[in-house]
Protein backbone atom coordinates (compact mmCIF):
# COMPACT_ATOMS: atom_id res chain seq x y z
CA UNK A 1 0.00 0.00 0.00
CA UNK A 2 1.80 3.39 -1.55
CA UNK A 3 0.86 6.55 0.03
CA UNK A 4 -1.39 8.60 -2.61
CA UNK A 5 -0.99 11.82 -0.32
CA UNK A 6 0.08 14.68 -1.88
CA UNK A 7 2.60 16.88 -0.13
CA UNK A 8 0.33 20.43 -0.95
CA UNK A 9 -2.32 18.61 1.13
CA UNK A 10 -0.37 18.83 4.12
CA UNK A 11 1.65 22.63 3.35
CA UNK A 12 -1.70 23.77 3.46
CA UNK A 13 -2.10 22.65 6.81
CA UNK A 14 0.72 24.34 7.58
CA UNK A 15 -0.28 27.63 6.12
CA UNK A 16 -2.96 27.32 8.21
CA UNK A 17 -0.87 26.57 11.50
CA UNK A 18 -0.07 30.68 12.54
CA UNK A 19 -3.95 31.27 12.09
CA UNK A 20 -4.58 27.97 14.80
CA UNK A 21 -1.55 29.19 17.12
CA UNK A 22 -3.09 33.02 17.37
CA UNK A 23 -6.67 31.66 17.67
CA UNK A 24 -5.25 29.20 20.56
CA UNK A 25 -3.59 32.16 22.02
CA UNK A 26 -6.37 34.88 22.09
CA UNK A 27 -8.68 32.46 23.31
CA UNK A 28 -6.58 31.03 26.33
CA UNK A 29 -5.84 34.82 27.36
CA UNK A 30 -9.87 35.42 27.00
CA UNK A 31 -10.94 32.20 29.02
CA UNK A 32 -8.04 32.75 31.75
CA UNK A 33 -9.42 36.43 32.26
CA UNK A 34 -12.96 34.68 32.68
CA UNK A 35 -11.72 31.88 34.49
CA UNK A 36 -9.71 33.71 37.20
CA UNK A 37 -11.48 37.10 37.14
CA UNK A 38 -14.90 37.60 35.57
CA UNK A 39 -15.84 34.24 37.25
CA UNK A 40 -17.34 34.37 41.02
CA UNK A 41 -15.65 31.40 43.24
CA UNK A 42 -17.54 28.39 43.88
CA UNK A 43 -19.18 28.99 47.28
CA UNK A 44 -18.25 25.77 48.99
CA UNK A 45 -14.83 25.21 47.18
CA UNK A 46 -13.73 28.54 47.06
CA UNK A 47 -11.12 29.49 44.42
CA UNK A 48 -9.67 25.97 43.77
CA UNK A 49 -12.66 25.30 41.76
CA UNK A 50 -11.20 27.21 39.03
CA UNK A 51 -8.82 23.82 38.37
CA UNK A 52 -12.45 22.96 36.60
CA UNK A 53 -11.27 25.39 33.39
CA UNK A 54 -8.39 23.28 32.68
CA UNK A 55 -9.59 19.57 34.17
CA UNK A 56 -13.23 19.17 32.52
CA UNK A 57 -12.06 20.12 28.97
CA UNK A 58 -8.72 18.27 29.38
CA UNK A 59 -11.04 15.47 30.13
CA UNK A 60 -13.39 16.01 27.09
CA UNK A 61 -10.93 16.31 24.44
CA UNK A 62 -8.29 13.06 25.86
CA UNK A 63 -12.12 10.93 25.30
CA UNK A 64 -13.13 12.78 22.25
CA UNK A 65 -9.31 11.92 20.78
CA UNK A 66 -9.91 8.45 21.58
CA UNK A 67 -12.81 8.20 19.57
CA UNK A 68 -10.84 9.74 17.02
CA UNK A 69 -8.01 7.40 17.11
CA UNK A 70 -10.81 4.46 16.81
CA UNK A 71 -12.92 5.52 14.43
CA UNK A 72 -10.01 6.81 12.21
CA UNK A 73 -8.54 3.26 12.58
CA UNK A 74 -11.60 1.23 12.10
CA UNK A 75 -12.15 3.71 8.91
CA UNK A 76 -8.48 2.69 7.63
CA UNK A 77 -9.19 -1.08 8.71
CA UNK A 78 -12.07 -0.67 6.24
CA UNK A 79 -10.62 1.30 3.36
CA UNK A 80 -7.22 1.06 4.13
CA UNK A 81 -6.26 4.46 3.18
CA UNK A 82 -3.32 5.51 4.59
CA UNK A 83 -4.58 9.01 5.78
CA UNK A 84 -6.68 7.48 8.28
CA UNK A 85 -3.87 5.73 9.86
CA UNK A 86 -1.60 9.10 10.22
CA UNK A 87 -4.64 10.46 11.61
CA UNK A 88 -4.54 7.69 14.16
CA UNK A 89 -0.71 7.75 14.80
CA UNK A 90 -0.85 11.44 15.36
CA UNK A 91 -3.81 11.82 17.97
CA UNK A 92 -2.39 9.37 19.92
CA UNK A 93 0.02 11.14 21.90
CA UNK A 94 -2.17 14.34 22.44
CA UNK A 95 -4.47 12.50 23.69
CA UNK A 96 -2.42 10.59 26.17
CA UNK A 97 -1.15 14.08 27.53
CA UNK A 98 -4.33 15.43 27.68
CA UNK A 99 -5.11 12.20 29.76
CA UNK A 100 -2.26 12.60 31.84
CA UNK A 101 -3.36 16.53 32.45
CA UNK A 102 -6.78 15.53 33.40
CA UNK A 103 -5.62 13.43 35.85
CA UNK A 104 -2.86 15.33 37.76
CA UNK A 105 -5.44 18.45 37.78
CA UNK A 106 -8.01 16.18 39.32
CA UNK A 107 -5.67 14.61 41.50
CA UNK A 108 -4.56 18.55 42.77
CA UNK A 109 -8.48 19.35 42.61
CA UNK A 110 -8.86 16.52 44.69
CA UNK A 111 -6.42 17.65 47.70
CA UNK A 112 -8.49 20.68 48.63
CA UNK A 113 -11.69 19.25 47.69
CA UNK A 114 -11.76 15.95 49.27
CA UNK A 115 -9.06 16.06 51.02
CA UNK A 116 -7.06 13.44 49.63
CA UNK A 117 -4.67 13.37 46.41
CA UNK A 118 -6.23 10.07 45.20
CA UNK A 119 -9.29 8.21 45.65
CA UNK A 120 -10.50 5.21 43.43
CA UNK A 121 -13.29 6.48 42.07
CA UNK A 122 -14.70 5.32 39.31
CA UNK A 123 -14.28 8.35 36.64
CA UNK A 124 -10.58 8.30 38.17
CA UNK A 125 -9.62 4.99 37.69
CA UNK A 126 -10.77 4.47 34.26
CA UNK A 127 -9.58 7.43 32.98
CA UNK A 128 -5.82 6.12 34.47
CA UNK A 129 -6.95 3.17 32.50
CA UNK A 130 -7.68 5.19 29.44
CA UNK A 131 -4.17 6.04 29.90
CA UNK A 132 -2.43 3.08 29.47
CA UNK A 133 -4.50 2.11 26.80
CA UNK A 134 -3.08 5.13 24.78
CA UNK A 135 0.31 4.37 25.82
CA UNK A 136 -0.27 0.63 24.49
CA UNK A 137 -1.11 1.86 21.41
CA UNK A 138 1.97 4.70 21.66
CA UNK A 139 4.08 1.91 22.77
CA UNK A 140 3.47 -0.77 20.00
CA UNK A 141 4.16 1.53 16.92
CA UNK A 142 7.87 1.88 18.48
CA UNK A 143 8.30 -1.90 19.06
CA UNK A 144 7.65 -3.31 15.70
CA UNK A 145 10.28 -2.17 13.48
CA UNK A 146 8.31 -2.63 10.15
CA UNK A 147 5.97 0.10 9.87
CA UNK A 148 3.45 -1.58 7.83
CA UNK A 149 2.51 -4.65 10.50
CA UNK A 150 2.97 -1.76 13.04
CA UNK A 151 -0.15 -0.06 11.42
CA UNK A 152 -2.39 -3.29 10.80
CA UNK A 153 -1.44 -4.40 14.68
CA UNK A 154 -1.94 -1.17 16.54
CA UNK A 155 -5.20 -0.43 14.32
CA UNK A 156 -6.48 -3.94 15.12
CA UNK A 157 -5.54 -3.01 18.77
CA UNK A 158 -6.94 0.41 18.76
CA UNK A 159 -10.43 -0.95 17.85
CA UNK A 160 -10.36 -3.93 20.87
CA UNK A 161 -9.63 -1.23 23.00
CA UNK A 162 -12.25 1.10 21.64
CA UNK A 163 -14.95 -1.80 22.55
CA UNK A 164 -13.52 -2.36 25.83
CA UNK A 165 -13.33 1.31 27.25
CA UNK A 166 -17.25 1.07 27.75
CA UNK A 167 -16.16 -2.34 29.56
CA UNK A 168 -13.90 -0.97 31.63
CA UNK A 169 -16.01 2.09 32.23
CA UNK A 170 -19.18 -0.73 33.30
CA UNK A 171 -17.11 -2.84 35.51
CA UNK A 172 -15.10 -0.17 37.22
CA UNK A 173 -18.46 1.54 37.98
CA UNK A 174 -20.12 -1.58 39.12
CA UNK A 175 -16.96 -2.36 41.31
CA UNK A 176 -17.16 1.20 42.97
CA UNK A 177 -20.71 1.08 43.82
CA UNK A 178 -19.88 -2.21 45.61
CA UNK A 179 -17.30 -1.34 47.52
CA UNK A 180 -18.07 2.44 47.77
CA UNK A 181 -21.87 3.05 48.82
CA UNK A 182 -21.70 6.31 49.35
CA UNK A 183 -19.32 7.62 46.52
CA UNK A 184 -17.77 11.36 46.63
CA UNK A 185 -19.75 12.77 44.24
CA UNK A 186 -19.97 16.78 44.73
CA UNK A 187 -18.56 16.80 41.83
CA UNK A 188 -21.77 15.99 39.73
CA UNK A 189 -24.72 17.02 42.41
CA UNK A 190 -24.80 20.85 41.71
CA UNK A 191 -25.59 21.66 38.37
CA UNK A 192 -23.51 24.41 37.27
CA UNK A 193 -24.20 28.14 37.14
CA UNK A 194 -24.15 29.98 33.60
CA UNK A 195 -21.58 32.53 35.13
CA UNK A 196 -19.04 29.55 35.17
CA UNK A 197 -20.51 27.70 32.05
CA UNK A 198 -19.08 30.65 29.97
CA UNK A 199 -15.42 30.73 31.12
CA UNK A 200 -15.73 26.77 31.28
CA UNK A 201 -16.87 26.86 27.18
CA UNK A 202 -14.21 29.69 26.07
CA UNK A 203 -11.65 27.23 28.01
CA UNK A 204 -13.02 24.28 26.21
CA UNK A 205 -12.52 26.28 22.87
CA UNK A 206 -9.33 27.01 23.62
CA UNK A 207 -7.51 23.36 24.51
CA UNK A 208 -9.58 22.67 21.13
CA UNK A 209 -8.16 25.23 19.41
CA UNK A 210 -4.56 23.95 20.78
CA UNK A 211 -5.77 19.97 20.25
CA UNK A 212 -5.94 21.03 16.55
CA UNK A 213 -3.44 22.84 15.93
CA UNK A 214 -0.55 20.27 17.96
CA UNK A 215 -2.87 17.75 15.63
CA UNK A 216 -2.11 19.14 12.49
CA UNK A 217 1.69 20.14 12.68
CA UNK A 218 2.00 15.74 14.14
CA UNK A 219 0.03 15.49 11.09
CA UNK A 220 2.38 17.01 9.12
CA UNK A 221 5.43 15.67 10.54
CA UNK A 222 3.90 12.22 10.48
CA UNK A 223 3.68 12.60 7.41
CA UNK A 224 7.48 13.39 5.85
CA UNK A 225 8.43 10.82 8.37
CA UNK A 226 6.26 8.10 6.63
CA UNK A 227 7.81 9.44 3.20
CA UNK A 228 11.28 9.50 4.65
CA UNK A 229 10.80 5.89 5.37
CA UNK A 230 9.56 4.93 1.83
CA UNK A 231 12.36 6.70 0.42
CA UNK A 232 14.88 4.86 2.53
CA UNK A 233 12.92 1.98 1.82
CA UNK A 234 13.33 2.46 -1.88
CA UNK A 235 17.45 3.20 -1.37
CA UNK A 236 17.74 -0.45 0.45
CA UNK A 237 15.45 -2.23 -2.58
CA UNK B 1 -12.11 -32.70 15.39
CA UNK B 2 -8.71 -35.09 14.55
CA UNK B 3 -6.65 -31.54 14.05
CA UNK B 4 -8.09 -30.46 17.59
CA UNK B 5 -7.20 -33.59 19.69
CA UNK B 6 -3.83 -33.46 17.65
CA UNK B 7 -2.85 -30.08 18.41
CA UNK B 8 -4.11 -29.93 22.32
CA UNK B 9 -2.42 -33.76 22.18
CA UNK B 10 1.18 -31.75 20.92
CA UNK B 11 0.90 -29.07 23.33
CA UNK B 12 0.39 -31.27 26.10
CA UNK B 13 2.96 -33.01 25.20
CA UNK B 14 5.40 -30.12 24.98
CA UNK B 15 4.36 -28.84 28.16
CA UNK B 16 4.79 -32.62 30.01
CA UNK B 17 8.18 -33.43 28.34
CA UNK B 18 10.51 -30.52 27.80
CA UNK B 19 11.39 -28.03 30.35
CA UNK B 20 8.48 -25.52 29.60
CA UNK B 21 7.12 -27.99 32.54
CA UNK B 22 3.44 -26.96 33.82
CA UNK B 23 4.29 -27.66 37.49
CA UNK B 24 6.65 -24.66 37.05
CA UNK B 25 3.25 -22.28 36.92
CA UNK B 26 1.89 -24.04 39.60
CA UNK B 27 4.68 -23.96 41.93
CA UNK B 28 4.76 -19.84 40.78
CA UNK B 29 1.46 -19.81 42.38
CA UNK B 30 2.41 -21.48 45.44
CA UNK B 31 5.27 -19.28 45.93
CA UNK B 32 3.29 -16.23 45.62
CA UNK B 33 1.12 -17.33 48.05
CA UNK B 34 3.70 -18.14 50.57
CA UNK B 35 4.95 -14.55 50.56
CA UNK B 36 2.27 -13.24 51.55
CA UNK B 37 2.20 -14.00 55.37
CA UNK B 38 5.59 -12.71 55.23
CA UNK B 39 4.36 -9.38 53.84
CA UNK B 40 0.93 -8.93 56.25
CA UNK B 41 1.83 -10.88 59.45
CA UNK B 42 0.95 -14.09 60.98
CA UNK B 43 -2.73 -12.63 61.59
CA UNK B 44 -5.28 -15.17 60.47
CA UNK B 45 -8.15 -13.32 60.07
CA UNK B 46 -6.15 -10.91 57.65
CA UNK B 47 -4.49 -13.31 55.88
CA UNK B 48 -8.14 -14.81 54.85
CA UNK B 49 -9.53 -11.64 53.15
CA UNK B 50 -6.18 -10.75 51.80
CA UNK B 51 -5.83 -14.74 50.16
CA UNK B 52 -9.07 -14.34 48.32
CA UNK B 53 -7.17 -11.09 46.40
CA UNK B 54 -3.90 -13.08 45.57
CA UNK B 55 -5.55 -15.54 44.10
CA UNK B 56 -6.53 -13.33 41.34
CA UNK B 57 -3.30 -10.87 41.22
CA UNK B 58 -1.17 -14.38 41.20
CA UNK B 59 -3.33 -16.11 38.54
CA UNK B 60 -2.66 -12.88 36.10
CA UNK B 61 0.52 -13.16 36.70
CA UNK B 62 1.11 -16.22 35.51
CA UNK B 63 -1.28 -15.33 32.83
CA UNK B 64 1.55 -12.62 31.81
CA UNK B 65 4.12 -14.41 32.53
CA UNK B 66 2.99 -17.60 30.54
CA UNK B 67 2.49 -15.38 27.61
CA UNK B 68 5.17 -15.86 25.19
CA UNK B 69 4.46 -19.44 25.46
CA UNK B 70 1.15 -19.48 23.57
CA UNK B 71 2.23 -18.21 20.22
CA UNK B 72 5.81 -16.90 20.72
CA UNK B 73 7.48 -20.26 21.32
CA UNK B 74 5.88 -21.62 18.82
CA UNK B 75 6.93 -19.16 16.13
CA UNK B 76 10.37 -18.81 17.34
CA UNK B 77 11.34 -22.47 16.80
CA UNK B 78 9.61 -22.21 13.26
CA UNK B 79 6.87 -24.82 13.98
CA UNK B 80 4.42 -21.97 13.86
CA UNK B 81 4.98 -22.20 10.22
CA UNK B 82 4.11 -26.13 9.74
CA UNK B 83 1.39 -25.93 11.49
CA UNK B 84 -0.38 -23.01 9.25
CA UNK B 85 0.93 -24.96 6.55
CA UNK B 86 -0.04 -28.16 7.53
CA UNK B 87 -3.75 -27.15 9.07
CA UNK B 88 -6.41 -24.65 7.03
CA UNK B 89 -8.59 -23.82 9.33
CA UNK B 90 -6.54 -20.80 11.33
CA UNK B 91 -9.99 -21.19 14.21
CA UNK B 92 -9.14 -24.66 14.98
CA UNK B 93 -5.93 -23.30 16.10
CA UNK B 94 -7.03 -20.90 17.97
CA UNK B 95 -9.64 -23.40 19.73
CA UNK B 96 -6.38 -25.75 20.21
CA UNK B 97 -4.32 -23.18 21.86
CA UNK B 98 -7.46 -22.11 24.02
CA UNK B 99 -7.88 -25.54 25.65
CA UNK B 100 -3.94 -26.79 25.48
CA UNK B 101 -2.93 -23.23 27.43
CA UNK B 102 -5.67 -23.46 29.54
CA UNK B 103 -5.54 -26.69 30.59
CA UNK B 104 -1.53 -26.50 30.84
CA UNK B 105 -1.60 -23.28 32.80
CA UNK B 106 -4.33 -22.77 34.63
CA UNK B 107 -5.58 -25.83 36.01
CA UNK B 108 -3.13 -27.26 38.14
CA UNK B 109 -3.68 -23.58 39.67
CA UNK B 110 -7.78 -24.50 39.94
CA UNK B 111 -6.74 -28.18 41.11
CA UNK B 112 -4.21 -26.66 43.96
CA UNK B 113 -6.29 -23.78 45.59
CA UNK B 114 -8.11 -25.95 47.59
CA UNK B 115 -5.31 -27.28 49.43
CA UNK B 116 -3.53 -23.86 49.73
CA UNK B 117 -6.80 -22.36 50.97
CA UNK B 118 -6.71 -25.07 53.78
CA UNK B 119 -3.19 -23.38 54.46
CA UNK B 120 -5.34 -20.28 55.42
CA UNK B 121 -7.76 -21.97 57.70
CA UNK B 122 -10.43 -22.04 54.90
CA UNK B 123 -12.97 -24.64 54.38
CA UNK B 124 -14.62 -25.80 50.96
CA UNK B 125 -17.66 -24.18 51.06
CA UNK B 126 -15.85 -20.68 51.16
CA UNK B 127 -13.52 -21.37 48.55
CA UNK B 128 -16.31 -23.03 46.10
CA UNK B 129 -17.78 -19.58 44.68
CA UNK B 130 -13.99 -18.31 44.59
CA UNK B 131 -12.92 -21.82 42.31
CA UNK B 132 -16.05 -21.25 40.13
CA UNK B 133 -15.16 -17.92 39.25
CA UNK B 134 -11.51 -18.54 38.95
CA UNK B 135 -12.52 -21.24 36.38
CA UNK B 136 -14.39 -18.91 34.10
CA UNK B 137 -12.20 -15.95 34.66
CA UNK B 138 -9.04 -17.87 34.08
CA UNK B 139 -10.68 -19.39 30.70
CA UNK B 140 -11.34 -15.21 29.65
CA UNK B 141 -8.20 -14.30 30.60
CA UNK B 142 -6.90 -17.34 28.34
CA UNK B 143 -9.07 -15.83 25.36
CA UNK B 144 -7.74 -11.96 26.15
CA UNK B 145 -3.69 -13.29 26.49
CA UNK B 146 -4.08 -15.41 23.52
CA UNK B 147 -5.13 -12.48 20.96
CA UNK B 148 -2.78 -10.29 22.24
CA UNK B 149 -0.19 -12.92 21.77
CA UNK B 150 -1.33 -13.46 18.28
CA UNK B 151 -1.14 -9.77 17.43
CA UNK B 152 2.21 -9.15 19.27
CA UNK B 153 4.06 -12.23 17.41
CA UNK B 154 5.98 -8.96 15.06
CA UNK B 155 7.05 -7.49 17.99
CA UNK B 156 10.57 -7.91 19.53
CA UNK B 157 10.77 -10.02 22.75
CA UNK B 158 8.65 -7.34 24.54
CA UNK B 159 7.51 -8.53 28.27
CA UNK B 160 6.47 -5.52 29.27
CA UNK B 161 4.81 -4.01 26.07
CA UNK B 162 3.01 -6.92 26.34
CA UNK B 163 1.86 -6.34 30.13
CA UNK B 164 0.76 -2.89 29.41
CA UNK B 165 -1.31 -3.96 26.57
CA UNK B 166 -3.03 -7.14 28.67
CA UNK B 167 -3.49 -6.03 32.29
CA UNK B 168 -6.03 -2.94 31.26
CA UNK B 169 -7.84 -5.80 29.05
CA UNK B 170 -8.01 -8.58 32.33
CA UNK B 171 -9.37 -5.24 34.38
CA UNK B 172 -13.33 -6.29 33.73
CA UNK B 173 -12.54 -10.01 35.07
CA UNK B 174 -10.79 -9.48 37.87
CA UNK B 175 -13.70 -6.92 39.12
CA UNK B 176 -15.71 -9.42 38.17
CA UNK B 177 -13.91 -12.07 39.49
CA UNK B 178 -13.54 -11.13 43.32
CA UNK B 179 -17.02 -11.26 43.97
CA UNK B 180 -18.63 -14.33 44.47
CA UNK B 181 -22.05 -13.38 43.62
CA UNK B 182 -20.79 -12.05 39.64
CA UNK B 183 -20.39 -15.73 37.82
CA UNK B 184 -23.02 -14.66 35.21
CA UNK B 185 -21.20 -11.30 34.45
CA UNK B 186 -18.06 -13.38 34.17
CA UNK B 187 -19.50 -15.99 32.31
CA UNK B 188 -21.25 -13.09 29.79
CA UNK B 189 -17.57 -11.48 29.96
CA UNK B 190 -15.82 -14.43 29.05
CA UNK B 191 -18.27 -15.03 25.92
CA UNK B 192 -17.62 -11.58 24.59
CA UNK B 193 -14.21 -12.11 24.74
CA UNK B 194 -14.38 -15.42 23.01
CA UNK B 195 -15.41 -14.19 20.21
CA UNK B 196 -13.18 -10.98 19.72
CA UNK B 197 -10.32 -13.53 20.61
CA UNK B 198 -11.25 -15.99 17.42
CA UNK B 199 -11.28 -12.50 15.26
CA UNK B 200 -8.48 -10.42 16.45
CA UNK B 201 -6.12 -14.34 16.72
CA UNK B 202 -6.94 -14.95 13.45
CA UNK B 203 -6.03 -11.36 11.99
CA UNK B 204 -2.65 -11.40 13.84
CA UNK B 205 -1.96 -15.01 12.40
CA UNK B 206 -3.18 -14.43 9.26
CA UNK B 207 -0.82 -11.35 9.33
CA UNK B 208 2.33 -13.05 9.81
CA UNK B 209 1.50 -15.78 7.44
CA UNK B 210 1.57 -13.11 4.81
Amino acid sequence: MYLKLKKSYFDVLDRFTPFLIIMTIVSFIIGSYFALYGSPPDYIQGDSMRIMYVHVPSAWWALMSYSVLAVSCTIWFITRNPFFNLIAKSIAPIGAVFTLIALVTGSIWGKPTWGVWWVWDARLTSMLLLFFLYLAYIFLWQAISNKDLASKISAALAMIGFINVPIIKFSVDWWNTLHQPASISKLSSPSIDESMLIPLFIMAFASLCFLITMFSVRLRIEFIESRISRLRQKIYD
Amino acid sequence: MKPLYDLINRDLKIAFFTSSNFLFTASFFILIVVLIPFIFGSDSEQLRIIFKGIIWISISLSILLTLERIFYSDYEDGSLDLILQRYESLEIIICAKYIAHWVINCLPLIVILPFLSLLFQLTFSDIFPILINLVIGSMGMVFVATFVSALTLGAKRTIFLKGIILIPLLVPFIIFGVDPHSWPILIALSMMSFVISIYASAYGLRLYGE
